[in-house]
């Protein structure tokens, strides 16, 4: 038994370390100089670091490129779209569309409606969005992304919260109708008080996604603040492209600095991260 | 009365998400189906459906896309499920630790795990090739090569979601009650035994939800082969959504574009239907409490 113990440990531990490796290396190679990373064999425990990666462009072959501070234009971008998709379709579609849901339309075929726009992939709207944000002038504009991102980050916060609501016990709401409040004010005052934490959740988990998002962002702009509405992505691939062969330090400085506002919102919705991740299958 | 004012509350409330839907699903949905079924002049017609039969980058692209979510899904639900499985039957207070190093991948945007594994694979300088050379190996060119490109691209996607099947499965493993195994073992049941009337009977749902939830995330993909691979070498790792990207953005087909995007719509659908009918990932999903 003992010495099963000791084999599973060994083997998670090998497990993790390629699981954190990568990282581990994209850190690394973050804080190197050129030299160091282009040197075999390659060096895994650097002894003296950088930070020029960070703020210095790659211009091997005079070529010079972007840099992570550069990405500045890119965040503005990426947040505001992601701050104003998120909140609006929580606050305005998702939570009354749940809440009713759950409550009063109870119905298994919209509830399965929504649970299939969360999973439509963004390669079948992505000519019609085209197409449509073209005809309303909106290409390579914040609002012609956020309407376009609603369209997964309204399903995704309905889903989620549904969850929620469907916890709040009963008797909770039927003690505020008999107090005399409507069914608007029970809505408004008790029910979504009481899911709070699903509305958190929401929000960072679509903020994390919008911030991430790549297809859609690459179809419909083609230039940064504050001329257009390029977000984080596009930064990243269109650097990527360039300097794939070249500014490894830099790239991977780019990686670290524009993950930044993710990870520590990830680490500060750790507890409702899984829930959210699975849809709800996983209770956080 | 009191039913009809209920159901005006109900619609009043979810208006919202009626207009939404109408705005970004239905509307979207016509205009696909419109670009479909006519070509640029604006006429109708089936071309762009008949055109699929004869297309080989299409077929190319099926066969890779297959390829792609076979392997994945594969890889990524036995690594989960294996971690999950030892981790939580062979260790105590170390398992905290453990479960948070695997939560890590998720944390991380996938346009950066193209980048970092562009990092890790490279010939020359990546610690990878380095080590298989520390074995007296030869180097692998493994994104420029016709038969490694796709199976770097499914490792790379195995770190990303891995982490996630071991998250569901995991949970559910949490949940099977204590006196479950209490009673297997008064049973004398063996250890094999255990596995296979308690424990897996008690995690199915997590296991339902884990593979649909994978599966789909796997078929969403595109990020990863834009960055790594960007479909090549060849048409090595085109994947249906990258094709249909290539076909609408870099050759402005836009009516072929949306006619793909109708396959992938009913690919998708198909899979989710069959999910929906055969298991019951409704009720482990909470959707059946609606009824209640």
């Amino acid at each position: 038994m003992k010495a099963m113990t000791v084999v599973v440990i060994i083997l998670l531990t090998i497990v993790s370390l390629v699981y954190i490796f990568p990282i581990y290396w994209t850190l690394v190679t973050a804080v190197k100089t050129s030299l160091q990373i282009f040197t075999y064999p390659p060096i895994f425990f650097p002894t003296r670091f950088t930070l020029s990666n960070f703020y210095t462009a790659g211009n091997i072959f005079g070529a010079v490129s972007q840099t992570a501070v550069g990405s500045v234009p890119w965040m503005i971008d990426s947040t505001i779209v992601a701050i104003i998709a998120t909140l609006a379709s929580t606050f305005l579609i998702a939570a009354p569309a749940a809440y009713s849901l759950v409550r009063y339309i109870k119905s298994v075929w919209l509830g399965r409606l929504i649970l299939f726009m969360t999973m439509i992939p963004e390669a079948v709207f992505m000519v019609p969005f085209f197409l449509i944000v073209v005809k309303i002038n909106l290409l390579n504009t914040w609002w012609g992304l956020i309407l376009v991102y609603i369209s997964f980050t309204a399903p995704f916060a309905t889903w989620l919260l549904m969850g929620f609501f469907n916890d709040i016990p009963k008797s909770v709401e039927e003690a505020a109708e008999i107090d005399g409040l409507s069914p608007y004010q029970i809505f408004y005052r008790i029910s979504l008080r009481l899911v709070i934490p699903g509305i958190i959740a929401a929000l960072i988990l679509n903020f994390i996604s919008c911030w991430n998002e790549l297809l859609y962002a690459l179809i419909l702009t083609y230039s940064p603040f504050p001329a257009g509405a390029q977000t984080v992505p596009l930064f990243l691939t269109s650097f990527i492209i360039v300097e794939k062969s070249f500014a490894w330090g830099g790239l991977a400085a780019a990686g670290i600095f524009t993950m930044l506002p993710t990870i520590i919102l990830g680490i500060y919705a750790q507890k409702y991260l899984a829930r959210g991740l699975t849809m709800g299958a996983v209770k956080g | 009365m009191r039913v009809n004012r209920a159901l005006r509350v109900g619609l009043i409330l979810a208006l919202p998400i009626i207009i939404y839907f109408l705005i970004f699903f239905i509307y979207p949905l016509i205009t696909l189906f419109q670009s479909a079924f006519t070509n640029t002049a604006g006429a109708y017609t089936l071309a762009n459906f008949t055109n699929m039969l004869t297309d080989r980058v299409l077929k190319i692209s099926l066969e890779n896309t297959a390829f792609y979510f076979f392997g994945s899904v594969a890889l990524e639900y036995s690594v989960g499920f294996g971690v999950a499985f030892l981790l939580y039957n062979y260790l105590g207070r170390l398992r905290s630790i453990f479960r948070t190093i695997i939560f890590l991948p998720l944390m991380v945007s996938p346009v950066v795990i193209g980048l970092m594994w562009l990092l890790l694979l490279n010939t020359n300088y990546g610690p990878i090739d380095y080590m298989i050379r520390l074995l007296g190996l030869p180097p692998v060119n493994w994104l420029g090569n016709l038969s490694l490109a796709m199976p770097s691209l499914i490792i790379a996607n195995g770190w990303e979601y891995s982490p996630f099947v071991f998250l569901i499965i995991y949970a559910g493993l949490q949940m099977v009650p204590q006196q479950l195994y209490e009673a297997a073992s008064v049973d004398g049941l063996t250890r094999f035994q255990t596995f296979r009337y308690i424990t897996l009977p008690s995690i199915r749902a997590s296991m339902i939800i884990a593979f649909l939830l994978n599966s789909i995330g796997v078929l969403k993909g595109f990020d990863l082969v834009y960055v790594l691979t960007n479909g090549g070498p060849g048409y090595s790792t085109y994947i249906l959504s990258f094709y249909e990207y290539v076909v609408g953005f870099s050759f402005f087909e836009t009516h072929y574009a949306a006619a793909l995007a109708i396959l992938f719509l009913i690919i998708i659908g198909a899979f989710v239907f069959v999910m929906l009918k055969f298991t019951s990932v409704e009720e482990y999903l909470g959707l059946r409490r609606l009824k209640e």
